[in-house]
């Protein structure tokens, strides 16, 4: 899923350093509730959401990659 | 740091995303069962601990945090941003959780306090070497293009007074 015809695809295959810093700086700001998402818990295969971990604990969360 | 604060009530996760350098060894992702092997090796090369959250193919998840290849977020009890940073800098992870913590044993304590917004620029240790072996395991080709980048995108970014905090500090 590209946002636009000639943005970079999701998982691209070269990197060229267009991560956006700056539009970083107000996407969330602290104090906004965190936005849910679905995923697969790598140890089981369950599909979980965010949500059920911040239910009942603060929850510190990393992204990133291997590489 | 995840046992050490597991008894003060926070959980540690690791949202799995693309790959941010993909090389010849670990390839940009072409299906959603590439992305779960490339996950599990990612678990076993850096003996990852923590819960992994693999997000899906297309990065439902990681666009709605900012899209950004190393963030790091603290999401309070109940669901609100506490914390947020565009790079994971553990130091500085445990400087945010001890204030988080350190304000709610004041509360208890009795004393008043009211939420305010607050910003910092953070100041990570940049660790060459480790980001260095980290390309070189993806495969020359991650090496390249990195060196590739820099030099064409990063002294036109830089350069730019809007992130003129970033040169200063």
């Amino acid at each position: 899923m590209n946002d636009r015809p000639d943005a970079e695809p999701y998982n691209y295959e070269e990197f060229v350093g267009s991560e956006d810093f700056l539009a970083f700086r107000t996407a969330l700001p602290v104090g906004s509730p965190a936005p849910d998402f679905a995923a697969t818990l790598l140890a089981t295969g369950e599909i979980v959401c965010l949500s059920d971990f911040w239910r009942e604990r603060d929850v510190l969360i990393e992204f990133g990659s291997l590489t | 740091m995840a046992h050490q604060y597991a008894d003060k009530g926070i959980e540690f996760l690791f949202v799995y995303t693309r790959e941010a350098h993909p090389g010849e060894h670990y390839p940009a992702h072409r299906s959603f069962e590439q992305k779960l092997a490339q996950a599990r090796a990612f678990q076993t090369l850096l003996n990852v601990e923590r819960p992994i959250l693999v997000d899906d193919f297309e990065g439902t998840g990681h666009r709605q945090y900012g899209m950004l290849p190393n963030m790091t977020y603290l999401v309070g009890l109940g669901g609100r941003v506490l914390f947020r940073a565009d790079w994971t800098d553990p130091p500085t992870i445990v400087t945010a959780l001890e204030y988080v913590l350190a304000c709610r044993a004041r509360r208890r304590e009795g004393l008043r306090l009211a939420p305010f917004y607050a910003e910092i620029v953070g100041q990570r240790w940049n660790d060459q070497a480790k980001f260095q072996e980290g390309l070189e395991r993806a495969g020359p080709k991650a090496v390249e293009e990195f060196a590739r980048a820099t030099q064409q995108t990063w002294p036109e970014l830089w350069g730019s007074p809007s992130v003129l905090v970033h040169r200063v500090n």
